[in-house]
Parts: structure tokens; sequence; C-alpha cells
């Protein structure tokens, strides 16, 4: 599409800035199931994001797949009456342009040929197998390939291209006794699947699997806990919108009316960071063109940062923190700090407690107003320090920021892998647990 | 959508091929989100997706090709790309289409396209004012409203070709309710497969004041008790244990590789006999329904558990291959952008014969659950969780005080078995689910059901 037709032709419909972005993503992936191929994905598509701005302020977005196919003149004249409907006396931006230094991933990928896939796969999936007679199947194993760019252009000037890539894989599997079924799955980023180191993946994989057979409720009551790492990754995930400047602005985020008090434990520092390089996909840019930059939004307990688009940084007389996303303002990058010890020591601490190691249904058991969560999780009992059975079917319930309060230990294992929030595995003093 | 013969030479192409079997899926959809917030309108954001998806099987093995370019630019390297994949050969095969033509089982009175802007405006106000006006403690109401229409097209190398189109629209009111520090929210979000002429049946003063109710409520809840308990899980939306305890374990896409508790049952006692249930996918209007699935296949009813015994799965075409049996026309996908595999339309436990005063007879001490929140399921072990979004003690037989934060915990299989009672009140209420081929919208539904014994995951420190 001619851009600067669009811009032009907005221009003379009275708008005040126009911007266009556009994300392009393409890839491939394949399944393995059963000593073959099991389905084969390639994929590409594109999406165009209009956003006109009318001199009051007011904006109005439209995103399509073929801007191609649009008629410029009919596409703003649209545009101006949807304008005219909106009442709300938020004011929005489209950005001048900013210069930021380029933003890179630690990740060089080397892109695998087709054949060297299907025989990596056949060869994990059979490693799987043969581990332990236990292991009663191969549930998933996927190759997965990602391409992605974005390009953010306006009428004030603004030029800004970026893209990146993944490549990772997925394996699942069950592990079966005596009737019991547990499942397990493992994500790993793979840069070059020549060095892939397939012994340990499937050695993670199926231990943690088999480690969760022969699990139980435990009786109900306050335990100490370790939320271990990926369990505590899922929840700050699921409540990190907290920290987003837009719901605190509209009064809905627990950290209303909370900035420069401590709210979680002097233990806890939170940062955010678009240009991670443990990300896979770092951005030097948002998708309005702001810069990003690393802020820290708790610092040793005190909330001293919320999270900005360019509109909702207005609303509180701030400035964008750079993580206006598509669909709104989100974290990129957040992060809790990582502390020094290791799970280990953490469980050596502890003496007699509980370490979980999954939540379920996160996107359903929490009340992100108050923050009260009530949620099926499963893990392992502690008992003298040690690692003992397994336990399953039983809930974790609690106040994110009250636990948070009561933070006994932050571990120092952080691990990003393909995800823009990590946690460490941390110790609490005490959260209810219902089972027995 | 593409010409009849230009779908016939791209069939006709991918065929020539190891494949036995050849489908395109073609999408157009237009959808608009209207957000306001406090009686004032936000936002107005309208998206039009559109692409062509291209699926070629041998035996059970699946190749796919998407992309948002469906021009012959685009495609014929997507064929090529796929044949590789799948096996090229020498065989050459030639594809004739026929139309298949039908009656639209859900007709679309008042289309949003064609209506002005500020009438769709007019019912968020609405629904915005009825909140505010139910209760003064009401500070905030957000409301919203997604409209969407959808075209597809579908034709396959066994000469069919097919459309539907769905249009869908759904309301959306969030309501804050706030004594002291006391902040609560309470929400209702129905929606229909039809045009705007839903807000007749349900009006926007509905939702508002059933938002607001909900936030209310919440003020005065307590933490929930922790434990084991008999529970009664209402209608509507308490359908979501129906939903995700058992009905994402009688899909094909986990059956037919034996990874669903379910595998291998059919014909066997899987629930108590008091129980039965369907996914019926040609209720008129209702939000999970639709003509066809997403491969071109009529939607259907399926009798998933009759008496408590299981009677059929939910399968899409090529699990249907590896399970040795039809399609039932549960085919589902989100977009262009996801292969369809086995899902659920308007899923729900048929009515029992119960009053609704019997469900609570002899009940000591338990919780009941007038509204539900999500939840989730792993199919392969069966284990459920969803979240009590409205619920309340039962004490002595009687609905006691409400409470806030619980949680229902179990195994689907095991769940089945211990409902020993089945209320005469059903009804539906509407959702997204999520799985392997997107977010499509569902109903869930059921009448009240009384578990005798569930683990309640609460608050309460006791």
């Amino acid at each position: 599409m001619n851009k600067q037709e669009w811009f032009d032709k907005a221009k003379a419909a009275g708008f005040a800035a126009f911007e266009i972005g556009t994300s392009r993503e393409s890839g491939r992936s394949l399944t393995w199931y059963q000593g073959d191929m099991d389905t084969f994905v390639t994929k590409q598509s594109a999406s165009t994001t209009l956003r006109a701005l009318t001199a009051a302020g007011r904006q109005v977005v439209i995103t399509t797949e073929h801007p191609e196919e649009l008629d410029a003149d009919a596409v703003l004249k649209k545009m101006a009456e949807t304008a005219a409907v909106i009442t709300s006396e938020d004011e929005s931006f489209i950005r001048e342009p900013a210069e930021a230094l380029p933003a890179a991933s630690k990740y060089h990928f080397v892109q695998p040929e087709p054949e060297a896939i299907r025989q990596a796969l056949a060869a994990v999936e059979a490693k799987l197998s043969a581990y332990d007679p236990r292991i009663a199947q191969v549930t998933d194993l996927e190759w997965e390939e990602e391409s992605a760019g974005k390009e953010v252009d306006n009428s004030r000037g603004m030029a800004v291209a970026e893209s990146g890539c993944a490549q990772l894989l997925i394996a699942g599997v069950a592990a079966a006794e005596n009737g019991e079924v547990k499942s397990e799955f493992r994500v790993e980023v793979v840069e070059d699947l020549a060095s892939f180191d397939a012994d340990t993946f499937v050695k993670k994989l199926c231990d943690e699997a088999i480690g969760k057979l022969g699990g139980a409720p435990i009786p109900s009551g306050a335990y100490p806990v370790i939320l271990e790492k990926e369990a505590m990754t899922g929840l700050f995930s699921a409540l990190s919108g907290m920290f987003s400047g837009d719901l605190i602005g509209k009064g809905i985020s627990p950290l209303r009316d909370k900035l420069g008090q401590a709210v979680f434990s002097e233990k806890i520092t939170v940062t955010d960071d678009p240009r991670l390089p443990e990300l896979l996909m770092p951005v030097a840019y948002d998708d309005e063109g702001c810069p990003t930059a690393r802020k820290e939004l708790v610092k040793d307990g005190v909330f001293v940062k919320m999270l900005h688009d360019t509109k909702s940084g207005a609303r509180m007389k701030a400035e964008s923190t750079g993580n206006g996303f598509r669909g709104g303002v989100r974290p990129m990058g957040l992060g809790i700090e990582p502390g020094e010890k290791t799970l280990e020591q953490m469980m050596a601490d502890m003496g007699d407690g509980l370490v979980i190691t999954d939540l379920a249904g996160l996107h359903a058991g929490i009340d992100h107003v108050t923050t009260d969560f009530s949620l099926q999780c499963s893990g392992y009992l502690v008992k003298g320090g040690k690692r003992d059975r397994a336990v399953t079917l039983i809930t974790v319930a609690g106040n994110f920021l009250d636990m948070m309060k009561h933070v006994v230990c932050v571990g120092s294992d952080v691990e990003w892998k393909y995800r823009t929030i990590a946690a460490p595995s941390i110790a609490f003093e005490s959260l209810s647990i219902a089972g027995e | 959508m593409l010409e009849k013969a230009v779908l016939e030479k791209y069939l006709s192409l991918a065929m020539s091929s190891q494949a036995d079997f050849a489908e395109i899926y073609e999408e157009k959809e237009i959808n608009e989100n209207i957000s306001m917030r406090d009686g004032l309108v936000e936002d107005v954001d309208t998206e039009e997706i559109a692409g062509i998806g291209i699926r070629l099987y041998k035996g059970t093995q699946s190749v796919y090709a998407y992309s948002h370019a469906s021009d012959e630019a685009a495609v014929l390297p997507m064929i090529e790309d796929l044949k590789a994949a799948i096996g090229t050969s020498d065989k050459t095969a030639s594809v004739t289409l026929t139309r298949v033509e039908y009656e639209n089982r859900h007709p679309v009175k008042v289309d949003f396209t064609k209506t002005p802007l500020a009438d769709r405006v007019q019912l968020l106000t609405r629904a915005t004012n009825a909140a505010k006006e139910a209760d003064s403690r009401i500070v905030k109401v957000m409301a919203g409203i997604l409209n969407v229409k959808q075209e597809v097209q579908i034709s396959t190398s066994e000469g069919r070709l097919i459309g539907d189109t769905r249009v869908r629209t759904r309301l959306m009111c969030e309501a804050f309710a706030k004594e002291g520090d006391n902040l609560q929210s309470g929400a209702d979000r129905p929606g229909g497969g039809c045009g705007l002429e839903f807000y007749e049946q349900v009006t926007p003063e509905e939702i508002g004041r059933e938002a607001a109710r909900g936030a209310i409520v919440n003020l005065s809840a307590v933490d929930c008790p922790s434990g084991r308990m008999p529970v009664i899980i209402d209608n509507g939306f308490g359908g979501v244990i129906f939903h995700e305890a058992c009905g994402h374990s009688l899909e094909a896409t986990g059956v037919a590789k034996n990874q669903s508790v379910f595998a291998g049952k059919q014909g066997q006692r899987i629930a108590a006999p008091c129980v039965s249930a369907v996914d019926d996918g040609t209720i008129p209007n209702a939000w999970g329904s639709e003509n066809i699935d997403d491969e071109g296949n009529f939607q259907q009813r399926r009798l998933l558990i009759k008496d408590g015994i299981l009677q059929s799965y939910m399968i899409d075409r090529l699990n249907g291959r590896r399970m040795g049996q039809a399609s039932t026309g549960s085919g589902r996908r989100q977009s262009y952008k996801y292969e369809p595999t086995s899902r659920m339309s308007n899923t729900f436990i048929l009515p029992g014969d119960s009053s609704f005063e019997e469900m609570f007879e002899g009940i000591e001490k338990g919780l009941y659950c007038k509204k539900m929140g999500g939840g989730s399921v792993n199919p392969i072990t069966g284990e459920f969780n969803f979240a009590v979004r409205e619920g309340y003690l039962i004490e002595n037989g009687k609905i006691t005080k409400p409470v806030r934060g619980a949680a229902l915990i179990g195994s689907g299989s095991e769940i089945l078995m211990n409902i020993d009672r089945v209320c005469d009140n059903l009804a539906r209420s509407q959702g997204m689910c999520g799985s392997m081929s997107g977010s499509i919208p569902t109903d869930v539904g059921q009448p009240a059901i009384r578990v005798t014994s569930i683990t309640v995951g609460g608050t309460a420190n006791e």
C-alpha cells in the first residue's frame, strides 16, 4: 500500500495524524506420532492496523489483512463518522519519531532442513518411548519455526521496522502405573538442531512425568509452600495486568492508589525490559513506535513505576514507558529479580512443607480486582528438606498481594525460554491448601 | 470467495500427489468491538480477517498451509509445499465440484453491518444505566458489544462445495461495587448466533442489572471453606462443569490417540444413570450453532451420554479416519489460521425430574454454586478445575451466606458417577472455548445438578 498517499488523504479528510502498523508472521511446524510425520503446517499472515486521530484527540482503529483492497476515501469517511460517536474524554496520540538502539536476542538460530527435523523428532520419540516402562505414550512431539516482524509508520515521520524469529521443540508424555495416568510437557528453545541435547531433554521430561505418579491429596490446612518457577511464573503472568497504568487509571487494578507504597516483601524487585536479550524477540520499539527501556516497577517491595502507553500515560500525566503493544498496555520482559538460592537449598531451609510445580485454571480461578485466587495444583511434599511423595488434586488459595508480603526466600532459577514474563521459585510462609 | 473453476484447478493440482483427500477452506470475517466505560464510548474497533487454508491427507497424515493472500501467486507455492511434504507422485487427478444448497437454520433479522453505529452504542448505554441504577454502591460499569459476521466456503476433493454465513452478537457488562475499601465485581455476558434482534429477547437492562446484582452479592461474601462436600451447581453457565470435566475428553482429538480417559468406553457406563447429555450444533440461532462445521459437513445433534452410558464422541474428519468412524460434523476452528479438529458446539446435560427444592434435601453442609466462572481440564488425566463466581453455603438444606474464592476440582470420570440428582430447570449460557484449533463460541448448559462429594478449594483458613 502507498502509505504516504494514505497520510495525505487522511490530512485532507481533516485528521490530525494517521498511523499504519503492520505485523507479519510466517513459519512452519511439524508434528510426529508413532514413527512418522503426523501433521505439517506452513503459514504466512499479515495484518495492517490503521489508526486515525482527530484534532480533538479521538482515535478510530481499523484492522485488515487486505489493505490493498481498501478504498482510502471511503475508509476515511467511515473513520470520521465513527470518531463522532466516541465520547470518552481520554485523549489519544500518534507519536513523533524517536531514536532507539536496536534490541538483539541472545539467540542465533540455524534453520534445519526438513529431513533433519524428521530425524531429530524420530530420535526424540524413540528415546522417550525407551526411557522407562512407565512412559506409556508420547502425547505430543512438535518442531516449530516462526518469523515475525512489524512496521510502524505514521504521518509525523515515524518509520520503524523490527523482526525476530524462534525455533522450538515441544514434547509431551503420559506416564502410567497401576491405572493412574499423569502427563507432562516440555518446551525447549533450539538454536541449532545439530547440537540439540536430546538425552537431557528426554531425561528432564520423563523424570517430571514419572515423579507425578503415586500422588494423592494431603489433608486441608495451611502449609509452608514453595511455588516452583513454572507455577510462580504462571501465577505472576496471570496477574501481570496489575502493573498496567491503564487499569490503574481506570481504578480496577489492585495496585490503584498504591504508587510509592510497600506492596510486596522487601525481598521482591520487579523489572520490565522489552530489550532483554533473553527474550526470543526483544523489541527496541513498542507498537506505537515509542522506544522501549528497562524499568524497575517494584524496588525492594515498593511499587515505584507502572507501565504506560501514550494514552494511559497522558491520563495520569506521565510519559509512555514504551509498553504500548497491540491490545493495550502490556508488559514485555517482565520479571521478578532472582535471589541466590537454588530450589534444593530452599527446600532444605523449609524442612517440611509443599512444593507446587503445576497450577491449573489460571484464566478462571483468580479475581483480578482483589487478587484472591483458588487454583487446582499439584507438586510434592518436602520432608526433612528432601523431596517426598507426589501430591495431586489439591487447591491452593490465597490473596496474591498478601502472599507477596510474606516471602521467605526468592530462588535463583529464573528461566525465560519462550516467555515474555518470568519468575523464579519463591518460598512463602504459609498458603491455604484444600485436599482431603 | 474463489470461483468454482479456480477451486477445481487447485484441488486437482493438490490431488496430483500422494494425497488421498484435499480440502480448501476460505474465510472472510468482519468483527466489531465497541467498548464503553461509565457511559462514555471508549473504542470502536473493526477488524477484517480473510484468508485461505489448504489441507491434504494421506491416510491419517495431514499437511496444512494457510495464508492471508489467496491469489494464484500465493496459492500455487502453498500447494507445491504441501505436495512436497505429503509426497509427490506421477498421478494426475481431476476434481469436479458440485455446490451443495440447503436451508439456513439460523436466519438473521437485524444485520449489524446494516444498522447505524449509534444503535449499537445505545444498547451499551442501556445496559450501563441499568447497572448504575440498580444500587448506589455501583461505582463503575464497563460494557462492550461484539458483533461478528463470518462467511466460509469449503471445497473438497470429493466434489463438495458448500458455504455458510455465521452472524453472532454478544453484550458484556461488568459492574464494580464498592463499600469502604472493598471493591467487588460482577458480570453478565449473554449472546446468540443471530443479529441484533437478540436484544429483544435478552434486554440490555437485564444484562446490566444482572452484572450489578453479582457485584453487590460479592460485597457481603465471606471466604469459602475448604474440603470435600456435597455441591449443587445451578443451571446455565454451571454447565461449564460438563464442558470441562467431560466434554473435552469426549472430543476425538484426544480419543483417537487414546489420550482421553473416555477412549474405548463407547457403550459403557461413564456417568450416573440420571445423566444424559448432548452436543447440539443445530439449535436455531444459538451461540455455538452453525449450519455446517468448518470441514463442510452439516452440524448435528449428537447424543453423547444416555442414562449414564457413553453413546457417541464428537468427531472431525481426520480423527474419524483414525477411529474408523464417520465425522459427526464436529470439525471447528477459530479461523483459517488453524487446522480444524473436533470441538464442542452447544453442549449440555438434559433436564431431570427433581424440583429445585428437592435438590437441597438432606444436605447438612454443602456449597450451592449459583454462577460459575471458567475452568480447564487435562484430557489425558481427566483432572479438571473451575472457579465459582457466585456461591453460597448450604446449611441444613437451606441456602445461607454468600461465599467467594471457591474452586471445584476433581476428575471427570469420578464426578459424572457422583451426580445423584438432576433438576428440571435446563438453561444454556455462552462462552468462548479455547483448544488446539483456537477460540470458538460454544454454549454450555445444564439443569441444576447435585454432586454427592467434590473437593472445594476455598480461601478460608479452617
